[in-house]
């Protein structure tokens, strides 16, 4: 499903060639949970820029459901993060004077047909995410915990091939950290596959299997033994924000 | 379709910053406007033109006593032109078809029983009803032998007639001009109200020339000359003859000026649109300007927009927009601006122009043909000033922009 072959990342600025990515290979098969680990400034968020066809490599090959994305110009890049990549962000990145349900809908403005039933699409996706009362509130009405749940209905609103997290945790109190770590565990259960970045151990550990990243390089590939169970951690945690309000 | 999906993300983002559109729009709206209101007034006066010299006679001339100003009256002053002269030109200027002298008081008094007003004596030769196209509406018209017998006859406007005659059949009635005694044998057809200084045309009577020279002014000299020419074509060409004709026989040679002037539907023409001409320069400076300072106002905002929604521009992106959907989003946002500006613009001219056209002395018409300039100029505005913003956001790189 995901093929990175000898993935090399270098930025030149005037003489200067900082090598940011050096040999990354692996192969990351449908359904699974995979976390990519690594201290800031080991390039994984340059890798997850070229997982996430924001970036190309300055050599290598990836190829995702079989299309190389190498070869891909602007316009067939596009059209690959719209069909078959998610992405949850760190900051959310809403749309501030838009409803969630819009928020959601985003997406599908720049798929090749627009759904007729799309509301429907977004309302469930919202109901997905536990968000069904909120459809119509916009993102400053909405908790960060909430919006990063908006921002994961979207990601799945056109059913791409894997999920893409960048800190999606990172912005987040720890109950509502928890409830996105839920959302995760229940996508991946049904079987969706999902990428994670992260530099945050205990975080990665609710995936199945963790990349480390060490100065551009794969420093471990290990199966997690014992993922971490998210429901055990919100029985333990206080009640959310929205239900103390 | 895609296409206006993308339109509607930029139509939408104007609509959820409603303050900020407004200033995108006010240059547009102020330039539209502008160059509505050049276009009514340049239409209006064209109109007016055109029912002015309708209303003159497009063959005609006006051959008059006195030099200087190019419309009005004959300087009564001037004794210099004669019966000779009207002669002189109808033998010497070939392919006219009327030349007919006329005699003129501008301000007389007629008595009627107890009625008194102040109107305009013309004395007229037969043919002046056919050089004017002007008939008697009721009764006859002057005659041969009227001229002859210097007959104490005349035909009055429809003023005259309300005005000193009311209610009953002025035919055959009489009345007073000094010590004159005339009888009204017809009632002129109603010309309404000059199209330059308002004059009332028909606040006037007509007697025989012979009658008006030398019963009632008492004069050897004609006040004007009426030519018609059987080409308008040539009418520059025969205005230039008649001037040669009256310059040998008035014997008037460089420096001197002319003692009389030759009216023409150009001359005339050119007098109509004299005032509203310097206008119009100034309202297509204020349009150009406006439209220019618009302009760049509306790209210095969206350049700004641009830059605030850098992470907006770059999560589109990451969801799947291309390049080219954000130069869309964002041309689509200019070109609504425009547009819409180019609509308040439009009504706000149309209204302008039908206030100037009601509250000032131009006259005005409002048409669509400004309103297809107006979206022209508005999409011209919209796309030039449009582009470099729009590129700009589509040139910003997702992993840069989402940062």
């Amino acid at each position: 499903m995901i093929e990175l072959e000898n993935i090399e990342k270098a930025y030149t600025r005037g003489e200067v060639v900082t090598q940011v990515l050096t040999d990354i290979s692996f192969e990351i098969g449908p359904g699974e949970y995979v976390a990519i680990m690594g201290a800031s400034g080991t390039g994984k968020s340059t890798l997850m820029n070229i997982l996430g066809c924001l970036d190309k490599p300055t050599a290598g090959h990836y190829r995702l459901d079989g299309t190389d994305m190498v070869n891909l110009d602007d316009e067939g890049l596009s059209h690959l993060r719209n069909h078959k990549i998610g992405f949850v962000f760190q900051q959310f990145h809403l749309l501030q004077r838009t409803t969630a349900l819009k928020n959601v809908l985003l997406p599908l403005m720049y798929a090749d047909h627009y759904p007729e039933e799309a509301e429907e699409l977004g309302e469930s996706a919202l109901a997905m995410v536990g968000l069904s009362e909120r459809v119509d509130y916009r993102p400053n009405q909405l908790s960060g915990g909430q919006q990063q749940r908006v921002a994961i209905a979207r990601a799945l609103i056109t059913d791409p091939a894997i999920l893409l997290a960048d800190e999606p945790t990172g912005n987040l109190d720890s109950r509502s950290g928890a409830e996105v770590m839920a959302i995760f565990q229940r996508l991946h259960r049904d079987g969706r596959t999902i990428i994670m970045v992260t530099h945050d151990r205990d975080v990665a550990e609710h995936a199945d299997r963790v990349i480390v990243l060490d100065d551009g390089r794969i420093a471990a590939d290990e199966i997690v033994s014992q993922p971490r169970d998210v429901e055990t951690e919100l029985a333990n945690l206080t009640p959310a924000e929205e239900e103390l309000s | 379709m895609r296409v206006l999906r993308i339109a509607g993300e930029g139509i939408g983002s104007l609509a959820a910053n409603k303050l900020r559109t407004f200033f995108m729009m006010a240059g547009t709206i102020v330039g539209i406007a502008a160059l509505t209101v050049i276009m009514a007034i340049g239409k209006g006066t064209e109109k007016r033109v055109l029912q002015r010299v309708e209303q003159f006679g497009p063959q005609a001339m006006m051959v008059v006593a006195g030099g200087g100003k190019a419309v009005g009256p004959p300087d009564s002053s001037v004794t210099t032109l004669t019966l000779d002269d009207a002669r002189a030109i109808r033998e010497e200027v070939p392919d006219l078809q009327y030349v007919t002298p006329q005699a003129w008081e501008s301000a007389a008094t007629l008595k009627h029983g107890a009625n008194q007003i102040q109107a305009m004596i013309w004395g007229v030769e037969p043919q002046w009803h056919e050089a004017w196209k002007w008939y008697a509406a009721e009764g006859d018209g002057i005659t041969d032998e009227d001229n002859a017998t210097l007959a104490r006859v005349c035909l009055i406007g429809t003023s005259v007639k309300r005005d000193l005659f009311g209610q009953t059949d002025p035919i055959g009635q009489s009345l007073y001009v000094n010590k004159v005694s005339l009888t009204v044998k017809g009632v002129l057809e109603r010309r309404g109200t000059s199209g330059m200084g308002g004059g009332d045309f028909d606040n006037r009577i007509i007697v025989p020339l012979t009658t008006a020279m030398r019963r009632m002014l008492n004069v050897d000299h004609i006040g004007g000359i009426r030519v018609v020419t059987k080409n308008a074509a040539l009418m520059a060409e025969q205005a230039e003859q008649i001037t040669q004709v009256l310059r040998e026989r008035h014997r008037i040679r460089p420096p001197l000026e002319d003692d009389f002037r030759i009216s023409t539907p150009t001359a005339i023409a050119k007098v109509v649109r004299g005032t509203s001409g310097t206008l119009s320069i100034l309202l297509v400076a204020l349009a150009s300007l406006s439209l220019l300072v618009g302009g760049v106002v509306l790209m210095n905002i969206l350049l700004i927009s641009v830059a605030e929604r850098t992470k907006e521009i770059g999560l589109r992106r990451a969801v799947g927009a291309t390049r080219r959907d954000i130069f869309a989003q964002f041309l689509t946002e200019s070109l609504s601006v425009t547009f819409l500006g180019m609509l308040l613009g439009s009504v706000l001219g149309g209204g302008v122009s039908l206030a100037v056209g009601r509250l000032t002395p131009l006259a005005t018409v409002v048409s669509w043909e400004p309103f297809a300039l107006a979206l022209v100029f508005a999409l011209l505005v919209g796309v030039f000033f449009g582009v470099q913003p729009a590129r700009r956001a589509a040139r910003l790189q997702p992993v840069e922009a989402l940062r």
